[in-house]
């Protein structure tokens, strides 16, 4: 399970999709709008090098998502 | 006071854009008004695709952002091939489209389409814009985020009543988040520093992120000190030295032979801006299969381990990184690797060709005296295919914003509007498209925008009457049996191309090549020369798709 807050919302269905795109499928999801921000908890099942792969997107995608909001 | 639409383009202005490239309709109205009569220019292309390939070719042969804008629903989604395209191959690119008012979206509204949703996965980011007040700092994001860490495409969609809205007196708070700049440890260069001195045939490998880091100079100076053999990815042509006589040419599919074979052999591999691309590795298992170490240096941390296991992994910008490299392997003595050099270099190769040409032009031959005619600082667009491949294999650019190519995507039509917007963002410099027919046709409404802009791009048109590249796996790996790959009923190019007014000539033997070549090179304007070429000429040598360096093929083997 991994915790994380971002500024954009939609990046959970980003995640899903690229989950999807590696082969991975989501064991649960969680999302809750905090306002300016989004929490989400999500976990994954595939393999592992595929999830390894998954998690470094998922960092990155949230680097980019802390850069831009203005 | 402003309105939206004026704003968009005071911001861009202020964000250093001289130039866009678009298509106007129905949403974007607002903003093609206040083009009217503003500072930044605008290039009228014939079709959304040419506006972000376009921006693309800007972006590319300056490293700059390339702005493109189309309007909402087809015009948007007309522009998707070009954001994939610049996403693949981290070009920075700010897409502005237009959108149905907010009042009525999601309800299926004329020319609606949800383009954030459809751009999602394939953006850095992309934003819809709700409010005038919004604009600005949605645009400095664009910006910021298209041009940061591995650049990028970013969509920024503009609703009409937004772009039409008059601005209030109240300030707009816009808040600058930049992320950690990321820079390699000092263990980790260390580890670098180590692979080079316990190396006995170590290999450079440069690829795009030296173009867009700006390292080719300190590339080169590392790579000077080193003295170790160089190759390059098809988006690192022109990182290396072309006349650096450790130089191996390109890597992978169509690369080089002895670039292959010195990866192959090589115990260290350095892999500089690359993300092992599967037209580079072939299959990953046989990559580089005597390399103990792989030192991957890289922007994106996402790209380390995900093909290739690298020993040494080095996070940050190219240029720092092997700066900070660079200073640390001054300091050291280091093994002498002329001997591998010597080896890996050895002899001089000669690309193999097909030999029966039957008195037709060959496109290789062309090539050849192409490059041999073009002066040094020339700007070399191509589209994709078995044109691309050969024009990879022996341009000598000596900068890699001179060569200009979809490499991640390999998008069909690119070449041409690529080359129109190098030539905006270099009116005085020599800019040639090489095209293939099958491309060509994808994109040649855009002779009207030469015309229009009196932009003096050549395309050198290598027509084989074959969608060739697909023809030529036809051959090799589905029995030869040619589906849909055969276009004999092409048309007469330079006709078409004086009807648009562009000047044109038709080249079909090796003897008049050479003039023909002067002769177009010293045309004011725009100009097809349509090189009527050898049907059945094939990229030579070939390493099959998934396959390893053992199976590179130099010419076709009978059935």
């Amino acid at each position: 399970m991994r915790t994380v807050t971002a500024n954009d919302g939609r990046i959970l269905a980003r995640i899903i999709h690229l989950a999807h795109r590696f082969g991975c499928t989501y064991t649960s999801v969680a999302a809750e709008n905090l306002g300016a921000q989004y929490r989400m908890e999500f976990a994954f099942a595939g393999p592992c090098d595929a999830l390894r792969r998954l998690d470094a997107q998922i960092t990155k995608l949230l680097d980019d998502d802390r850069e831009t909001m203005a | 006071m402003r309105t939206g639409a004026a704003i968009v383009l005071d911001t861009l202005e202020s964000l250093g854009v001289e130039t866009v490239f678009g298509y106007p309709g129905g949403a974007i109205m607002p903003l093609y008004d206040a083009l009217y009569d503003h500072r930044i220019a605008h290039v009228l292309v014939r079709h959304e695709a040419a506006a972000v390939f376009a921006a693309s070719g800007f972006a590319r042969s300056t490293g700059r952002p390339g702005v493109c804008i189309a309007t909402s629903g087809p015009g948007a989604t007309n522009l998707i091939t070009g954001i994939v395209d610049a996403m693949m191959d981290n070009v920075p690119l700010v897409a502005l489209t237009g959108q149905v008012r907010t009042t009525v979206m999601g309800t299926d509204a004329f020319q609606e389409v949800d383009v954030a949703a459809v751009t999602h996965q394939v953006t850095k980011r992309n934003v819809v814009v709700r409010s005038i007040e919004e604009i600005e700092p949605a645009l400095r994001a664009a910006f910021r985020l298209a041009t940061s860490d591995r650049p990028g495409p970013v969509l920024v969609d503009l609703p009409t009543d937004v772009l039409r809205a008059v601005e209030s007196e109240r300030a707009v708070l816009t808040a600058t988040v930049v992320r950690e700049h990321p820079r390699a440890g000092v263990p980790e260069l260390e580890a670098a520093v180590t692979a080079v001195r316990r190396a006995q045939r170590p290999v450079l490998i440069v690829g795009g992120g030296a173009r867009w880091s700006g390292a080719t100079e300190v590339f080169r100076s590392l790579a000077a000190r080193v003295g170790a053999p160089v190759a390059a990815t098809l988006h690192g042509l022109g990182c290396a030295d072309p006349g650096d006589p450790a130089f191996l040419g390109m890597l992978g599919m169509h690369g080089w032979k002895r670039a292959n074979l010195a990866v192959a052999k090589a115990d260290v591999i350095f892999a500089l801006g690359m993300r092992f691309d599967d037209r580079v590795t072939g299959d990953p298992a046989k990559f580089a299969p005597n390399a103990h170490t792989i030192v991957h240096a890289d922007i994106d941390r996402a790209e380390f381990n995900k093909v290739v296991h690298a020993r040494v992994t080095l996070h940050g910008d190219l240029r720092e990184t092997l700066v900070a490299l660079d200073h640390r392997l001054a300091r050291v003595p280091l093994p002498d690797f002329s001997s591998w050099c010597e080896e890996a270099c050895a002899p001089q190769e000669v690309l193999p060709r097909d030999d029966a040409r039957h008195d037709h032009l060959s496109a290789t031959d062309f090539l050849d005296a192409l490059f041999a005619a073009l002066p040094a600082d020339a700007i070399v667009a191509t589209d994709v295919g078995q044109h691309q491949m050969w024009a990879a294999q022996r341009v000598r650019a000596s900068h890699p914003q001179h060569f200009l190519t979809s490499g991640g995507l390999g998008s069909m039509g690119f070449g041409v509007p690529a080359a129109i917007g190098a030539q905006i963002a270099h009116p005085g410099r020599t800019v040639v498209a090489i095209v293939g027919d099958g491309g060509f046709q994808m994109s040649m409404a855009e002779l009207a925008t030469l015309r229009r802009h009196e932009l003096p791009v050549k395309i050198v048109l290598l027509d084989n009457r074959n969608l060739g590249m697909v023809r030529q796996w036809q051959e090799l790996f589905y029995n030869a049996r040619y589906s849909s790959t055969a276009l004999p009923d092409n048309p007469e190019f330079t006709i078409i191309a004086r009807a648009y007014g562009v000047e044109a000539r038709l080249v079909d033997n090796l003897n008049a090549v050479e003039a023909a070549i002067a002769r177009m090179l010293a045309s004011p304007g725009p100009m097809l020369l349509h090189c009527a070429c050898y049907p059945h000429e094939n990229v030579w040598p070939i390493i099959p798709s998934g396959k390893g360096v053992d199976d590179l093929m130099e010419r076709a083997v009978p059935a």
